[in-house]
Formats: structure tokens, sequence, C-alpha cells
């Protein structure tokens, strides 16, 4: 319980900082109290971060501690029971052109089995409204040229995510939310990732990356926002709690540990 | 609006199995032409050569289970979230939907129209009978049949957004033409019974050419057929608005 106090104590800490982060940042996500219940499930109870521009923020916490509900009510999908997420200032709902101002990989398997690779990115192109040669450059991006004309249904997991990040990345957007992105990559394929996250984020893009593998985070991220149970448990740089991998995890531990 | 109806038609026409569903509408104007002919019915008969065109009309089943893979095929595979993250006013997402495959309904209803009248010449010039285009009731039920074809695929648009499990939605429409709709015209008796939508459909395509006298007008169950799309598509869209993408 300490351990929690800690953690809330550092995160208004931070919330200070972030005031500097906001203004900062034009493209940088903002929480504010958000809260959904599904059913008599509390999933998310008063999440509030930023996640500022020009950094990969570790969005980090045990399976069903509220990440996709979060990330999701910041993509307008799920309708909060409270608070508002913003997306440089302005809700996802009100973005003149969503798809250019924020990529998201959701999950894996949001695919039409029978539509092949390159057919599913035009699709959204002609969605978001880019030009047909953005589709080939992303297939390249995600080293999936060779396979674009093949069915989904024929693709590995890693390929799926490598089409989920490319369908992310066809808008050329400012933000990147990215939910397990490593899932289904070989040790290669989470390397690549790596030295992609970063170099988006070092353009000066908003990365977002939901994980509950810390192994995969360590290395990667900037800024980290720790959840457990559905609220947050600690927001600030990497730096606060160490910086390494080990002193990550004791902290990741620490702060996730079930209180009472 | 547009890029959204730009993006329904990509989606479309880069699967296969919507294609096939519709296909299966032709395939079913000539079985049921040809059993038709072979159960002997009589080719001189103008009323005949209706009931053989009529089977235009029994494609709609298939269009309305075209229309219901819209929505509720996006929700089996998922795609639905990409769809909301690209266009998040939802109730437009379901507009352009029911244009598009309105749309795609009523190209289906035509394919199968002139199927139907190119294999009934053929039997009814195989079996010596004359055919007439201009014979009483033709484009009435060419027209009706075609109509009927573009509001099931309104319709099973409106019930995929209800209903967002692809396959309880086929069930559910599937039982209610087949069992359900039976049964209440018997409890309602003909007076009520004309009111209910398949009832109106087989005004409107003439599926039960002779002896209608219990339906309503071929205009009537054109009408409220169309309002029973659009209070369909409403309350699709007022759904879809209000649920979380989970």
């Amino acid at each position: 319980m300490t351990e929690v106090r800690n953690g809330m104590t550092r995160r208004d800490d931070v919330a200070g900082r972030d005031g500097i982060v906001r203004t900062g940042g034009p493209a940088a996500v903002e929480v504010r109290g958000l809260t959904k219940t599904f059913g008599r499930v509390a999933a998310v109870q008063g999440m509030s971060f930023t996640a500022p521009a020009g950094k990969v923020t570790g969005f980090l916490g045990p399976n069903g501690s509220g990440k996709t509900t979060t990330l999701r009510m910041v993509l307008g999908l799920v309708r909060p029971d409270a608070g508002e997420a913003l997306i440089g200032g302005v809700r996802y709902g009100g973005l003149d052109r969503p798809r250019r101002t924020v990529g998201a990989l959701l999950e894996a398997t949001s695919f039409h089995p029978g539509r092949r690779a390159r057919d599913h990115l035009r699709v959204l192109a002609e969605a978001a409204q880019v030009p047909g040669s953005r589709v080939d450059e992303v297939l390249d991006q995600v080293d999936l040229a060779p396979a674009a004309r093949r069915r989904v249904r024929e693709f590995s997991l890693g390929m799926r995510q490598r089409l989920g990040l490319a369908s992310a990345l066809l808008g050329d957007p400012q933000v990147l939310l990215l939910d397990d992105p490593a899932n289904g990559l070989d040790p290669a394929g989470i390397a690549w990732l790596r030295g992609l996250l970063r170099g988006l984020a070092d353009e000066g893009r908003t990365v977002v990356v939901a994980s509950h593998v810390l192994s995969e985070v360590a290395q990667t991220v900037d800024h980290v926002v720790i959840v457990s149970d559905g609220q947050l448990r600690f927001a600030g740089p990497l730096g606060e709690i160490g910086g390494t991998n080990s002193a990550l995890e004791s902290a990741f531990l620490k702060l996730t540990a079930t209180a009472g | 609006m547009l890029p959204m109806i730009r993006s329904e038609f990509r989606k479309l026409s880069t699967i296969r199995g919507p294609w096939l569903l519709l296909a299966a509408g032709p395939v079913l104007v000539v079985a049921g032409v040809t059993g038709l002919v072979q159960s002997g019915a009589n080719v001189h008969d103008p009323a005949i050569q209706s009931k053989a065109l009529a089977h235009v009309g029994l494609a709609a089943l298939f269009t309305l289970i075209f229309g219901i893979l819209a929505v509720a095929g996006e929700y089996r595979h998922g795609t639905v979230t990409d769809t909301f993250l690209s266009f998040p006013g939802r109730g437009r997402v379901v507009a352009a939907k029911l244009a598009v495959y309105g749309l795609a309904g009523a190209a289906a209803g035509l394919v199968s129209s002139a199927v139907a009248i190119l294999v009934t010449a053929a039997w009814w010039a195989a079996k010596g009978g004359s055919f007439h285009l201009s014979a009483a009731g033709t484009w009435q039920t060419v027209g009706g049949g075609v109509a009927a074809n573009v509001a099931f695929a309104a319709i099973g648009v409106g019930v995929g957004a209800l209903i967002r499990n692809l396959a309880a939605a086929i069930a559910a429409a599937l039982a209610w033409i087949a069992l359900i709709e039976g049964i209440a015209g018997q409890l309602l008796g003909s007076g009520l019974a004309r009111w209910l939508p398949f009832y109106a459909s087989e005004a409107l395509d003439r599926t039960s050419v002779i002896g209608s006298a219990r339906l309503l007008p071929q205009w009537g169950g054109g009408l409220l057929l169309a309002a029973y799309a659009a209070i369909f598509a409403c309350a699709a869209i007022v759904t879809t608005l209000r649920r979380d993408v989970t």
C-alpha cells in the first residue's frame, strides 16, 4: 500500500512537469480522468496521464489492467463513463482527418481473411484520402512487399502484426497508439520494431506502446505509464524509476501488486 | 461522404464472398424457371410467364444476406474497428453502406432480371409457347423484383447493424422468413398479415401472382417495404452510435 502511495505521489510530481510537456507537444496525447465500467467490472477508473510528443511512452500493466480499454476510449471506439482524452487538444471524433493524425494498432486479427494485404491497405487509403503510392511505401517500411498480394488468411501472426503496423503508418500520422505491437514478432522482428519506434519518436511523433512484456519495452521507451486494476500507478520519465531493465521490472511488480 | 462510399466499394471489390452470394440469385432464377416449366406449366398462359419472371423477387433472399454481411460481417472479422477509426461519424458509415449495398442489390436484381427473361424466353421457345415482353404484367413483375432486391439489401444492412453477431443475424432473418412470419400471419389474419414485411414483398415482387386479393397493391407493398427499410436503418444508426466497439 505504501508503495502504491509512493507511486501516486510520484505521479503528482510528474503531473507538475507535464504542464511543460503539454505546451511543448502539439500532438501529445492527454488522458484526463477516463473512467469506464463494463457491467460490474470497473475496467478503468479515473485514468489520467500525458504521453508527450517526440517520446516513446510505454503504457505498461498486467493483462486485464485496462490498457486496451483506455486506448479504445482515446480512439473514440468506447465511450467513457467519465473523463476525456485529447489528441493535440482535440477529441478523436473531432479530428479533421483522423488517420492522418493518429495511427492505431489494436489487434492483429482485425483483417478480412480473404482480402489481400495490399487491398486491405488500399481500402484504408481510400478512407484516409492518401495517395495509392503510400500503400507500397508502408509495405516496404514493414518488409511486407513480397507478401503484398497474398490473402491475409495465409499470414503468420508476425506478418499480421506487420500489416497492422503498415495500416497505422499509412496516413503518416503524428501520433501512434500501438497495443502490444511486438506480439507474434520473432526476436529479429522485435529488434526491427524497436528501431522503427525509436525513429518515429525521433522525428517528433508521439508514440504510445501498450505492453505487458517489460523486456520488449525497457530498451526503447523514454516515458513510462504503469497501470494496474484500471488505475494509474505511475507516470513519468523512465529515469525516475531506475532506467535499467531490472529496475523497471521491480518497480513494475511493486506498483502493480494488488493492494488488499 | 464520397471517401466513405469509395472505401465501401473497395471493400466489396476485394473479397469474393459477397459476389458468390449475389451470383446465387441468377442461379436460383434459372433453377426456378426450369422447375416451373418441367412441372408442366402452361407456356401459353401470360400469367405463367409472369410467374416465371417473379423468381427475380425470390433472389432478394440473397441480397438480404448480402446486406447483413455489410455490418455484421465487419464485426465478425473485427474490421469494423478500422472502419470507425477512419470515420468516427458512425451514422454516416451506416448511411454509406445503405447506399452502396442498395446499389449492389439493384445491380444484382438487374442481372437476375436479364437472366430470368433469357431463360424464360428460351424455355418458352423450346416448349412452343410465345414469349412476349409486352405481355401483361411482365415489366411490373420484373420492376417489382428489382425493387425487392434493393429493399432487402437495405433491410439486411439494418438487421446486421442491430444484430452484430453474423450467424445470429442470418439465423434470425431466415427464421423470420421460413417460420415466424408465416405463423404470425396466421395468428393475425390476412387483414393484418399483409402489413408484415414478407407479405409486403410478395405484393411488390408479385411472387404470388394469382389470388393476391389478401395482399396490398404492388405500390403499397413497395412503400411499406421501403418504410420497413427506413425503420431498420434508423434503428441501426441509433444503436451503432451508442454501442462500444470492443
